[in-house]
């Protein structure tokens, strides 16, 4: 087996270690038990989850009064999940490669808005001393990984490079904080499901 | 120097010597209360910061410390080290940290002495963290180690000792009514006007907070009129009226679950149809939303705010309003416990709107309203009196745009912190309840006066 053949192998093996982790992990969070409900409901849970997922994501002040940070964090996420499709493309598909021209932007957009938000990070005192190392880490990580992703658009070959990456970082991300990815959609959906049954949320949308 | 004779706090005491039987208790009741949307949080928090905009401490003082994901990620780091295997491997990397005595003191004065528990970081926040929650399990695992502020542990012990947490007696409970009653047939001119005490089988069992037979027996009255006017069955408990349950804020779930209970148990003796809350805020998520939790078990029977009660009379031409006996312009505070996380969102507002003929909103409002800063147990625990001062700023910023003469707020708790701040503030602002103002406006049967 040649080094690309058994780093390609790997790339493979640490992706699904990372799934199994996760898998494990929520299993562990399930184990806890979940909150079972005996107040009477006084709106639909219904109407408060898709609040949480839709409307309820613009109208929240973390992103109404931070559309920057909120369209860097969009892009960001999108450029990660792009950055996957690269490497599974290239690992599963060498012969028929992705098409550059559509990965390229958002790749480097992506690591820009990476950098940026690193930069952020390090820069505002108050968000600097309420980091822990993993939340530079891991925004790093994902810097580097999606730096080298673009790279490779143009020098196929870094695809050793890449791959020794992307293997540290799926073996890394249920450690991290990265595995907020895979946690996010529940604890929103919880909270749509909580709020939306007390009729709480959406609630009226009169809002003066 | 300290006076050798001065009483040393007792809090202060309890954290000098905590030993690691206290910790290992804070850490089972930690656990404890860990469900599986705890545990994702934990995972899900990424310490963006971006929730900052949404505390009202946060806003008018600025210290990191009261920052929610501050104050969360205290909790969350606990949970972290001592019950997730990345937390343990990686500790401080991840942001993990141990449950030591410095920690423990750090909980108390920021968890207990930083924040009201309204819940407004939790709706802004970027992930939907129910931060306001978690920082009451954590209040309660302080609570099993006997860590609670001294103030606030005493409002919960009269309330459990005395039956409210005024410590009102009985006889003195029961006079107070005699007296509002001849108030009452004064006012309606019904000589045959009652308040009812004990009333088997009335449909309405009316609970209030013990601030009222107090300090504001006019909203007694007020209350009374409106369901005198409405021609409503209704009764108050002699033993059991007493609808806060400060449990909520020091995280006692024992003795949260024991206050509730006696209203159940009040409702279930005289046979009452509706369990109906007075205004107040925290009572109303207590017993509407907390209590059948706390006591594991479904009501079967339906739990109401005065104000959907209220509401329901005027939607149903039950009681006739005036809106001119209120002229003066007249803005409304939403109660984080009633509003942003009871759900009692609009019912206030119709009552206003047929009862006053200047109303003005504030913004935000609804569920988006800052806190006043009297909610989480602030008013009792007088050693952050200063913090929920200056924290108030944001509401009375909110108050003076308005230009109101009357700020209406359906929670007496917030009545006391918003006549606080008026004064604080200069803002010439008198507070009033709902059914206060309702009631003003009620034009009785034969009544013409104006």
């Amino acid at each position: 087996m040649t080094l690309i053949g058994l780093l390609r192998f790997l790339t493979i093996g640490a992706a699904a270690f990372c799934v199994a982790a996760l898998t494990f992990l929520t299993f562990r969070t399930f184990a806890f038990g979940r909150r079972e409900y005996f107040s009477a409901p006084r709106g639909y849970a219904g109407n408060g989850i898709i609040y949480a997922f839709g409307r309820g994501m613009l109208e929240k002040e973390s992103v109404a009064l931070h559309r920057p940070t909120f369209a860097g964090g969009i892009l960001y996420h999108g450029a990660i999940f792009a950055g996957l499709i690269y490497l599974f493309w290239t690992v599963l598909l060498p012969k028929t490669g992705p098409p550059l021209w559509a990965f390229r932007p958002v790749l480097l957009a992506g690591a820009a808005v990476g950098l940026a938000l690193f930069i952020k990070r390090a820069a505002k005192p108050h968000l600097r001393r309420l980091s822990c190392p993993d939340d530079f880490f891991a925004n790093l990580f994902v810097d580097v990984f999606l730096a080298l992703a673009f790279l490779h658009t143009y020098v196929p070959a870094l695809e050793p490079v890449l791959l020794s990456v992307s293997i540290l970082l799926f073996v890394y991300i249920p450690l991290g904080k990265i595995r907020h990815c895979f946690f996010f959609f529940y604890t929103r959906f919880v909270f749509g499901l909580h709020y939306g049954r007390r009729g709480a949320l959406p609630g009226s949308s009169r809002e003066a | 120097m300290e006076h050798p004779t001065a009483k040393k706090d007792p809090l202060e005491e309890k954290l000098e010597n905590l030993t690691d039987a206290d910790i290992e208790k804070i850490l089972a009741e930690f656990r404890r209360r860990f469900r599986a949307a705890d545990v994702a949080a934990v995972h899900t928090c990424m310490r963006c910061g971006l929730c900052a905009d949404a505390c009202h401490y946060y806003l008018a003082n600025g210290e990191l410390e009261d920052l929610p994901a501050y104050k969360l990620n205290l909790v969350l780091s606990v949970f972290k080290r001592h019950f997730t295997t990345a937390g343990k491997l990686l500790g401080g990397w991840t942001g993990a940290k141990k449950l030591n005595a410095a920690m423990v003191r750090e909980w108390v004065d920021t968890l207990f002495g930083r924040c009201s528990g309204c819940g407004r970081c939790t709706i802004n926040c970027t992930s939907g963290i129910n931060i306001h929650a978690l920082i009451r399990a954590a209040r309660g695992a302080l609570a099993a180690a006997g860590l609670v502020p001294p103030e606030l542990q005493a409002t919960v012990m009269t309330a459990v000792e005395q039956g409210n947490n005024m410590g009102i007696p009985r006889q003195e409970w029961l006079e107070t009514i005699a007296w509002i009653e001849e108030e009452l047939r004064a006012e309606t001119g019904d000589p045959q006007a009652r308040i009812p005490v004990d009333a088997r089988g009335a449909r309405i069992l009316y609970t209030v907070n013990p601030r009222e037979p107090k300090f504001f027996p006019l909203s007694l009255l007020a209350a009374a009129k409106m369901f005198t006017a409405a021609g409503e069955s209704w009764t108050f408990s002699s033993d059991h009226y007493d609808v806060t349950n400060y449990g909520l804020y020091s995280g006692d779930d024992a003795h949260a679950g024991l206050l509730s209970e006696r209203l159940v148990k009040a409702r279930e003796d005289l046979g009452a149809e509706i369990l109906v809350l007075g205004e107040c805020g925290h009572g109303f998520a207590s017993t509407r939303w907390e209590a059948p939790q706390w006591l594991n078990k479904r009501f079967p029977f339906p739990v109401k705010s005065v104000l959907e009660v209220a509401a329901d009379y005027v939607r149903e031409g039950r009681i006739r309003l005036n809106p001119s006996r209120n002229r003066k312009p007249v803005t409304l505070h939403d109660p984080c416990n009633l509003v942003r996380l009871g759900g009692v969102i609009e019912e206030q507002r119709y009552l206003l709107r047929n009862a006053v003929t200047d109303f003005r909103e504030m913004t935000p409002n609804r569920q988006k309203n800052y806190c006043c800063g009297g909610g989480g147990g602030q008013l009792s625990m007088t050693r952050y009196a200063k913090r929920r001062l200056a924290a108030g700023r944001i509401k009375a910023d909110q108050i003076r745009k308005t230009e109101a003469e009357i700020v209406v707020a359906p929670c007496h708790n917030c009545i006391d912190q918003l006549t606080e701040l008026s004064r604080e503030y200069k803002l010439g602002t008198e507070a009033k309840t709902v059914i206060e103002v309702v009631a003003n406006a009620i034009v009785l049967p034969g009544k013409t006066r104006s």
